[in-house]
């Protein structure tokens, strides 16, 4: 029983990779075998390489002050962040959510079975998430230190661990929201303002971590002694990756019987979770004259319901609409004395800092892709779309509007805010805006067009085109490709030569013209595609 | 007020509707029988402009659906078997978006909503999200959103699943009103009792072929719906 769940759990997971939904048609092997080759170079390429970067960093100087634990420690406790925070916003919609729940609890299938397939969903999710971190972390250790046994078994295990542990804190935590969620009116504004908390103190730890790492890696000896007496569990973790034979026992049980816990807790408060309707008082209607909308203005009000009636849908896909402000407003507060360090630092290379900000921008608009997994979304209600009188093209119109709306309006303020504090001249201000104007256009252009080529319109679950929809994957990490080529450019190639605002004004024309390519295609071909849908 | 062509739709190599013609004129309820999978939701999204067909033509009000699909949109509603609607918006918010789309005044939009939101008992809930509606309150809303923009056709597909007997007799009603008024009605549906009571017309499919229409006493003669439905079926197998 579990084995077939299991199996289906998989299936829907990896559907995209096996069926074409444009075609209605399974896959063949070769483009299944490309779809999984190019998932991986996104993830294993991109972020492992990022993390990569990171243990090459401070592997060999850690090895050679003896704390050989404190870097497992270390990049232990990112892999279990990174999974943790990547994973525990799908776990209660994955746990207690899908929409086969109802079906399959009617089956005579053991509960333990369910909870057990739904848990392999959230676990490979987690796993996926940290081993991006402790693979390479593993893999750099090896290289540095030599493979030995203790070494390669220590490194196996402590991949094993953390993924098991990042599974029992997403499931705790999707249990506390779950439980939480049960009595809230504003389920999705809180679910997105907690999110945001979370989001938040994850990004302070984070760079504060980025400043403590160059500090260990001064002090590495002391600090390593502080923390072994301070913060024990901390060692024996890290000592696990060493192939430490009681470190190993002593973890592996305490992991094991946290995460024995927690399935006691699930599979006793399962069943009444999944199917609770929530003791929330019902609304009463009440007659208010109502007023007369354009079909623009009521395609556009439909886009906004959806996106904040869905607290998956506003994190995943919107995360930029809330981080911009507080950037802003953080800009206001500390800009100036930021601003005097980056000028100091890029003093021998000028107009970085302009270009600095224009990255920073660029990656807060590349946090809000609304439109790509907007088409997916309509799945089994698209029919209502098709049979209204409704030219598709408008459709995509208020899509596009409100991706430009969210990010297009928080972005200005963000720039507003940073021109108060950082004495831009005219031209380059003027440059920054249509540079950024044109790519949150351009994001919002090419998300769509990967959403009307590639839809996924039977899902069982939001959280497939929302997370991981070909669209939204290819979005994303072209966006981060995009970030990197401007930086890049700019830095290396090197692009500061031509000055910030000749440099810019070829992003912006480039910008422009592939914006024009995705719009013309997206009212002929696009349009038509819609419709066959 | 509906004519369909030679319309014929393959599924791959499966034809799904083969050569069917039909022609419903105004003041007509027009029910349209056949097993599972003879063809009939192919034949209503066609008409609705869901699915596009291989051959034929489909004309609403004299307009094409192949070339003039918005046109002939504003002068239907369609209804399908499973009203999927929007899970994220409230009754009221879904009924207001449809208003909107179909151009309907605000003075009129909010005396139907009343009149049908009361006849339908579902007035109360529509501040409700439509997530927390039932099958049979989906159903009464989807009802309700056709009838908002008093459509010339309406198209529905197994209209009566769902409801209780109560919203299933004023939905009778309510098709009986808008045909006496000059519109048309065509329907699919498997409760042959209904259609033989309700409807003026009806025509039976059976593997994507019309095999008998016309009027209902031509079709059935002295024998009854079922009978002549359950004989048609064994005549063509």
């Amino acid at each position: 029983m579990l084995k077939l769940l299991l199996k289906k759990q998989l299936l829907e997971i990896f559907q995209v990779y096996y069926y074409d939904a444009k075609k209605n048609k399974a896959r063949s092997k070769v483009s299944t075998g490309l779809h999984f080759l190019l998932f991986a170079l996104l993830v294993f390429g991109l972020l492992g390489g990022i993390f990569t970067f990171l243990a090459v960093k401070l592997c060999a100087p850690l090895i050679a002050a003896g704390m050989n634990w404190l870097y497992f420690a270390l990049m232990g406790l990112i892999a279990v962040l990174l999974g943790a925070f990547g994973s525990v916003f799908n776990t209660y919609a994955g746990l207690y959510l899908p929409k086969d729940n109802d079906l399959l609890l009617s089956m005579p299938i053991p509960i333990s079975a369910l909870v057990g397939a739904r848990l392999f969903g959230v676990y490979l999710m987690g796993l996926l998430y940290s081993a991006v971190v402790i693979l390479p972390a593993v893999i750099v250790y090896w290289v540095t230190a030599g493979v030995t046994l203790p070494a390669v078994l220590g490194g196996l295990l402590i991949t094993l661990l953390i993924s098991v542990f990042v599974l029992t804190i997403s499931c705790v935590l999707g249990w506390i929201v779950a439980k939480i969620s049960r009595k809230l009116k504003h389920k999705s504004l809180i679910t997105v303002l907690i999110s945001l908390v979370v989001i938040g103190a994850y990004y302070f730890v984070y760079f504060k971590a980025q400043g403590m790492i160059q500090d260990l890696l001064a002090n590495a000896t002391v600090y390593g002694a502080r923390i072994k007496g301070a913060a024990y569990p901390v060692y024996l973790f890290g000592s696990v990756g060493i192939g430490d034979v009681r470190a190993s026992a002593i973890v592996s049980a305490a992991v094991a019987v946290l995460f024995s816990l927690m399935w006691v807790l699930l599979s006793r408060s399962f069943l009444r979770i999944a199917t609770a309707t929530g003791k929330v008082a019902r609304r009463e209607y009440r007659e208010t004259h109502s007023r007369h909308r354009s079909v623009n203005t009521a395609l556009l009000c439909r886009e906004f319901s959806r996106f904040t009636a869905n607290p998956n849908y506003m994190l995943n896909c919107g995360l930029g609409t809330f981080l911009m402000p507080v950037c802003g407003i953080a800009v206001l507060w500390k800009g100036s004395e930021l601003f005097a360090v980056l000028d100091a630092i890029f003093a021998e290379t000028p107009d970085s800092v302009p270009l600095l900000l224009g990255v920073v921008f660029c990656g807060f608009a590349s946090m809000n892709l609304t439109t790509a997994p907007s088409i997916s979304l309509e799945g089994k209600s698209l029919w209502l779309l098709q049979s209204l009188p409704v030219e598709p093209w408008r459709i995509f119109q208020a899509k596009i509007e409100m991706q430009l709306l969210l990010t297009g309006l928080p972005m200005l303020l963000c720039i507003v805010c940073t021109a108060a504090v950082y004495p831009l001249h005219p031209m380059q201000l003027l440059v920054l805006l249509l540079f950024e104007g044109s790519f949150v256009l351009l994001m919002a252009l090419v998300g769509l067009l990967l959403g009307v080529k590639m839809p996924t319109l039977t899902w069982t679950n939001e959280i497939v085109p929302i997370k991981q929809g070909g669209a939204v994957m290819i979005t994303l990490f072209g966006a981060f490709g995009y970030i990197v080529l401007l930086f890049v450019g700019f830095m290396l190639l090197p692009g500061w030569m031509l000055g910030f605002c000749r440099y810019m004004s070829c992003f912006v024309a480039a910008n422009l013209f592939l914006s024009v390519l995705a719009y013309l295609w997206l009212r002929k071909k696009g349009v038509a595609r819609f419709s066959a849908l | 007020m509906l004519k369909i062509e030679h319309l014929s739709k393959n599924y791959g190599d499966k034809k799904a509707v083969d050569d069917l013609n039909l022609h419903i004129a105004p003041g007509e309820i027009y029910g349209f029988i056949g097993h599972n999978g003879a063809g009939k939701t192919t034949t209503l999204k066609s008409v609705a402009g869901i699915l596009q067909f291989d051959t034929g033509e489909i004309y609403i009000d004299g307009k094409s659906i192949r070339t003039q699909p918005l046109e002939c949109k504003r002068s239907f509603a369609y209804i399908p078997d499973n009203p999927d609607l929007y899970d994220y918006m409230t009754g009221i918010k879904y009924l207001n978006f449809i208003a909107d789309i179909f151009n309907v005044s605000a003075a009129d939009r909010q005396m139907r909503i009343r009149k049908y939101g009361d006849l339908f008992e579902l007035t109360d809930d529509l501040a409700q999200p439509i997530a927390a509606y039932s099958h049979g309150m989906k159903q009464k809303l989807a009802i309700i959103s056709a009838w908002l923009h008093q459509p010339k056709l309406i198209l529905m597909d197994e209209p009566f699943v769902g409801l209780d007997p109560k919203a299933s007799h004023l939905l009778k009603e309510m098709m009986r009103e808008v045909c006496d008024a000059g519109g048309a009605i065509f329907f699919s549906t498997h409760v042959l009792e209904v259609a033989e009571k309700l409807c003026d017309k009806v025509a039976i499919i059976k593997g994507g072929k019309l095999i008998r229409s016309g009027t209902m006493d031509a079709v059935k003669g002295d024998d009854s719906l079922e009978d002549v439905f359950l004989e048609l079926e064994e005549e063509s197998c």
